[in-house]
C-alpha cells in the first residue's frame, strides 16, 4: 500500500476517512510543503524591490479567499469586500494606537471588527438575492467612506499611523518592512487557507454550496439559508478585516483611499479571474493583476512605449494604461476563460497527473 | 395512527383557488396516493405540507408537530421529506456529494469544529459517508456515485432526487411524480424501489403519480384530486369504481353533475 500512497495509479482507499484527506498522495502533500518552504525562503533569494509586490499579492490572497467565500461559494454577489478590510484596517489601527496593543493581537480584533460588521451588513441576504444584494452590499461600502469620512476618532479619513510593530525582537525597520510583512502574512495566508479547506468537506461548506445552487433544494434538506448565508458573511467579512490590518501595517498607517470602492472591485476582479468558487483560484488571482500592475508600470517606465507612442516626455503613461488593461483582462477572461486561472492550474495538473499518457 | 393530518385546506393566489378545503390523513406505514388531472392541485398539497407554500385556511399536522405556518426547513427536520418533480438536485455536484447534503441536520458539529475538523467533525463525517454509501447501496447507485449529477441520464437523476430524499433519514416521504417521463424498465425500478421503502426503511409514502396502473397496485389509499377539491377517497378498487374519478378523468360532464 505505501507505493499507491505516493503517486496515483488508482484508487486503493479501503476507509471513508481516506477518502476525506486533503491530499491524495503522499506526492501532493510533498510537494504543497515545498512549496510553502519555498514562499518562506524567498525573501533570501529575490531583490527586496519584488517584496512590495509580493506582500500585496500575500495580503490581498487573504481577502479574496473571503471574498470566495460569500460570492465564490455562497453566491451572494458582494460588492463591499474593500469596505470590511476597510473595518478590520481601522478597528486595528485604533486596537494599536488607543489600546496600545501589539500587532499580534491587532490583527486578530481587526478580524473580529470586520466578522462583525460582515454580519450585520449580510442581514440584508436573508430577503435579497442577487443583483438586489449586491447592491446593498454597494450601499455599505459607499455608507462606510462616508462614515469614515466624517468620523472625527477616525481622522475624518486622514491617516492613522499605528506605532512600529515588533515581533521577537526583529524589528521592523524601514529597510526590511516589506519582507517583515510578507514574512508575517504569509503564514497568515497558509493557515486561514488550510482553515476553509477544512469548511469546504464539512456540514457548513455544503450547506453555502448547496444555498448557492439552488436554495430550494437546500431548505428541503433542512438548510436554513438564511443561517448559511449568515455564516459565509461571517467567514468571508472576517478574512477582510485580517486581510485589511495587514495592509494597513504593511501601507503604515490606516487612510480611508486605501479602502475606497476601487478595491471592492478589484478584488472582485481577482476572484473572476483567478475563478469563482475556488481555492487556487484565490491565490492566482492576485498574482496575475498584481503582475498585471507591476507589468503595466514596467512598461510605460520603458523607452520602448515612448519611441512608439506620441506622448511628451513626463506624461504618466502607467495611469492610463492601469485601468485599461484591468477592465481588458477582465473582459477577456469573462468571455474566453470563465472558469478563471485555476481552470488552467487544474488543466496543468492533470497533465502531470497522467503524463506520459495523453488521457 | 394518523400520521399525517390535512384539514380543510384552502390555498388561494389571488382569486384563484388552487386547493378548496381539502381534508386527508396519512396513516403509518402506508403507501398514499394522490392522482387528478393536470393543474388538480396535487403538487401544490405537496408545497403545503412540505412548507413552500402555506395554506390560506386550514391546518396541516405531523404526528405533533404543526406544520401549517412552519419554514420548509424546519419541516424537513421534522422527518418530512420531498423528492421534487422538477429535479430540484445540485447538478454541478457528484451524487455523493448530493446525498452527503442531506445529512445536514443529522450532522452536529459547529463552526469552530469544522474549521479544524477535528474531532467531532471528522468522526461525524465519516460515519456519515459511511450512511450515504448505504443508501447508494439501496438505490443501486454504486456506477454513479461520483459522477456530476447534470451529466447523468434522466432516468438515473430521477432515482438522485429520491435516494437524497431518503437519506434525510424521513418518516414521511413525499414523491411528486418520481416515474415521469420514465420507461417502462424504469418504472418497473422505480416501483420496486418504492415498495422497498416502504418494507425496509418503514417510512410512509404519500405519492403523486400519473400512471394510474402504478397507483392501483401499489398504493394502500388513493385520494383523487380534480380544480382543488378532494373528490374521492378510499381503496384503490373503490376509487377506480367511483363515477366522479371517471368523469374528470374521461372530461364526461354528464356524470359529474
Amino acid at each position: 500500500m505505501p507505493a499507491s500512497r505516493f503517486t496515483q495509479t488508482g484508487n486503493y482507499r479501503v476507509r471513508y476517512t481516506q477518502d476525506q484527506t486533503i491530499f491524495a498522495t503522499y506526492a501532493e502533500q510533498l510537494s504543497l510543503l515545498l512549496l510553502i518552504a519555498a514562499l518562506f525562503a524567498l525573501p533570501l533569494i529575490l531583490p527586496r524591490a519584488w517584496f512590495p509586490y509580493l506582500t500585496q499579492i500575500v495580503i490581498f490572497s487573504v481577502a479574496v479567499i473571503g471574498l470566495n467565500v460569500t460570492t465564490g461559494y455562497t453566491g451572494l454577489i458582494n460588492i463591499g469586500q474593500g469596505a470590511f478590510m476597510g473595518v478590520g484596517a481601522y478597528a486595528t489601527a485604533l486596537a494599536a494606537t488607543r489600546l496600545n496593543l501589539p500587532f499580534y493581537l491587532a490583527i486578530p480584533l481587526g478580524g473580529v471588527a470586520g466578522a462583525l460588521i460582515g454580519t450585520l451588513v449580510g442581514l440584508p441576504s436573508l430577503r435579497l438575492k442577487y443583483l438586489y444584494l449586491a447592491i446593498a452590499t454597494l450601499a455599505f461600502q459607499i455608507i462606510f467612506e462616508w462614515g469614515v469620512g466624517h468620523a472625527p476618532l477616525l481622522e475624518q479619513g486622514g491617516v492613522i499611523k499605528p506605532p512600529t510593530p515588533q515581533a521577537f525582537g526583529v524589528k521592523d525597520s524601514f529597510l526590511n518592512h516589506n519582507v517583515f510583512w510578507y514574512l508575517v502574512s504569509l503564514p497568515v495566508l497558509i493557515s486561514l487557507a488550510l482553515l476553509w479547506r477544512n469548511v469546504l468537506r464539512t456540514r457548513h461548506g455544503r450547506a453555502m454550496i448547496a444555498v448557492r445552487d439552488n436554495d430550494r433544494a437546500a431548505a428541503a434538506m433542512g438548510i436554513h439559508p438564511g443561517r448559511a448565508k449568515l455564516t459565509a458573511f461571517l467567514i468571508g467579512s472576517f478574512y477582510a478585516g485580517v486581510a485589511g490590518g495587514l495592509f494597513m501595517y504593511f501601507q503604515k498607517g490606516a487612510v480611508i483611499e486605501d479602502y475606497s470602492l476601487g478595491l471592492s472591485v478589484k478584488l472582485l476582479a481577482m476572484a473572476i479571474v483567478g475563478g469563482l468558487g475556488s481555492l487556487p483560484g484565490s491565490f492566482l488571482g492576485p498574482l496575475f493583476i498584481v503582475g498585471l500592475d507591476r507589468g503595466v508600470e514596467l512598461l510605460s517606465q520603458s523607452a520602448l512605449l515612448g519611441r512608439v507612442t506620441a506622448f511628451a516626455e513626463g506624461v504618466d503613461v502607467a495611469s492610463a494604461l492601469r485601468p485599461f488593461s484591468f477592465g481588458m483582462a477582465i473582459v477577456l477572461f469573462l468571455m474566453f476563460e470563465p472558469r478563471g486561472l485555476a481552470n488552467w492550474w487544474r488543466l496543468t495538473r492533470l497533465y502531470f497527473k497522467r503524463w506520459p499518457f495523453k488521457f | 395512527m394518523p400520521q399525517l393530518h390535512v384539514e380543510n385546506v384552502t390555498l388561494t393566489f389571488g382569486g384563484l383557488n388552487a386547493l378548496t378545503d381539502v381534508s386527508l390523513t396519512v396513516p403509518e406505514g402506508e403507501i398514499v396516493s394522490i392522482i387528478g388531472p393536470n393543474g388538480a392541485g396535487k403538487t401544490s398539497l405537496l408545497n403545503c405540507v412540505s412548507g413552500f407554500y402555506h395554506p390560506t385556511r386550514g391546518q396541516i399536522r405531523f404526528g405533533e408537530h404543526d406544520l401549517t405556518h412552519a419554514a420548509p426547513n424546519v419541516i424537513t427536520g421534522y422527518g418530512v421529506a420531498r423528492a421534487f418533480q422538477n429535479l430540484e438536485l445540485f447538478r454541478g455536484l457528484s451524487v455523493t456529494e448530493n446525498l452527503l447534503l442531506a445529512r445536514h441536520t443529522h450532522l452536529r458539529y459547529g463552526l469552530l469544529s469544522s474549521l479544524l475538523y477535528y474531532g467531532r467533525a471528522s468522526r461525524q463525517e465519516a460515519q456519515n459517508r459511511a450512511y450515504v454509501e448505504g443508501i447508494i447501496d439501496f438505490m443501486e447507485l454504486e456506477e454513479h456515485r461520483a459522477h456530476p449529477v447534470g451529466t447523468l441520464a434522466y432516468g438515473i437523476q430521477k432515482r438522485v432526487e429520491v435516494a437524497r430524499a431518503l437519506t434525510l433519514a424521513p418518516r414521511l416521504l413525499l414523491l411528486d411524480e418520481p416515474m415521469a417521463g420514465m420507461n417502462v424498465e424504469e418504472k418497473e425500478d422505480m416501483v420496486r424501489f418504492i415498495l422497498d421503502i416502504k418494507r425496509e426503511h418503514g417510512v410512509t409514502v404519500v405519492l403523486i403519480e400519473h400512471d394510474l396502473g402504478v397507483v392501483m397496485d401499489i398504493s394502500d389509499r388513493v385520494y383523487v384530486l380534480d380544480f382543488g377539491q378532494l373528490i374521492a377517497a378510499g381503496t384503490p378498487a373503490q376509487v377506480s369504481a367511483d363515477p366522479r374519478v371517471i368523469a374528470a378523468y374521461t372530461g364526461a360532464q354528464e356524470l359529474s353533475a
